[in-house]
């Protein structure tokens, strides 16, 4: 990995920290222009992708964050749903008849 | 949201055990394939990681595009990282490495699309001056002489070797130690000295050469 001409640092070589004018000049022209781009769909695409699907497979892992809103409006959703079913079903259901057998007798059997 | 610079990191991570702790269970959980904790390790970098890819490739697709493979070669991988160095210089190693074998890639295949230097006038001009090196100056001329110093700069520092781009941008933009230089590349303390000294020299000599005059 090393160049042989790399291997040798004589004196005259000692790396002085830079002047200011070509540290600055350096990275005035390599200074960030614009935002990063957002590379983590991109990266679980490819992994989904490379793995056969054994990877975010599903679309709640690769969501960034836990997506709080759709739990919160699905268990609101299905509790509406819940309360119109009672509501429609409830006038439907009559009351119970009230059972009006006796109990048979009981016979003992006497002692010998 | 612009992150901190790298710098701070390191220094940040002049660690307390605490940290280390912190970033052992990660470690873990990265090594079990949590994919939650996997999208919290891409959050923390990516921008880290793209902006080093975007100062040795000089091109935005292929720094995108790399900085995606990086991460996909880190979920692959990290059941492999053994914690030897931190986290950050291993991710840069990964980073750096596949940049380099792209950046030979790309050269083989003649499709890095570098331009020739044009005459720099006809590069800059001056409603188009976005910035200048030698902090803010009002003439217009020395906007234009700034902007073309970063154009030159930029083109100087493409045609380096990678070897050399390597070592000068991760100490002289990327601001990290010799030591950790050193743990990236894989090369002795003395090897990276030495290279990197040449890199100023090349980097120094060609854009004064370029520029017909000498650097201030």
């Amino acid at each position: 990995m090393s160049d042989p001409g790399d291997e040798k640092l004589d004196a005259s070589e000692t790396p002085q920290e830079p002047e200011e004018s070509l540290r600055s000049m350096l990275r005035g022209a390599l200074r960030e222009e614009g935002p990063a781009p957002d590379v983590l769909a991109g990266v679980q695409k490819k992994i989904r992708e490379r793995s056969g699907g054994k990877f975010y497979a599903d679309g709640w892992s690769t969501a960034k964050h836990p997506p709080l809103n759709t739990y919160l409006i699905t268990s609101l959703l299905m509790l509406a749903v819940l309360g119109i079913s009672y509501a429609l079903l409830s006038p439907m259901v009559g009351s119970p008849e009230p059972v009006r057998n006796q109990p048979a007798p009981v016979q003992l059997i006497p002692a010998k | 949201m612009r992150d901190a610079p790298p710098h701070s990191v390191y220094r940040q991570s002049s660690v307390t055990e605490a940290d280390d702790q912190a970033e052992r269970k990660f470690i873990e959980r990265l090594a079990q394939r949590d994919e939650r904790a996997f999208n919290e390790l891409v959050e923390l970098y990516e921008a880290r990681v793209f902006r080093l890819l975007l100062r040795m490739m000089g091109r935005r697709d292929e720094a995108e595009d790399m900085a995606q493979e990086v991460f996909v070669q880190i979920f692959k991988a990290i059941a492999t990282f053994r914690g030897d160095s931190k986290l950050s210089t291993w991710i840069y190693r990964v980073s750096v490495n596949l940049c380099k074998n792209r950046m030979k890639y790309l050269s083989r295949r003649h499709t890095d699309g570098e331009d020739e230097l044009e005459p720099v006038a006809e590069r800059a001009p001056l409603d188009e001056a976005k910035g200048v090196t030698f902090g803010d100056v009002p003439a217009p001329d020395r906007v234009v002489e700034g902007y073309q110093m970063e154009r030159v700069v930029q083109i100087c520092i493409s045609e380096l070797e990678p070897d050399f781009r390597e070592v000068l941008i991760l100490r002289d933009v990327e601001d990290l130690s010799y030591e950790e230089l050193s743990e990236i590349t894989g090369l002795p303390d003395g090897t990276v000295k030495s290279r990197l000294h040449r890199a100023r020299a090349m980097l120094k000599s060609s854009v004064e050469r370029r520029m017909g005059e000498k650097i201030r």
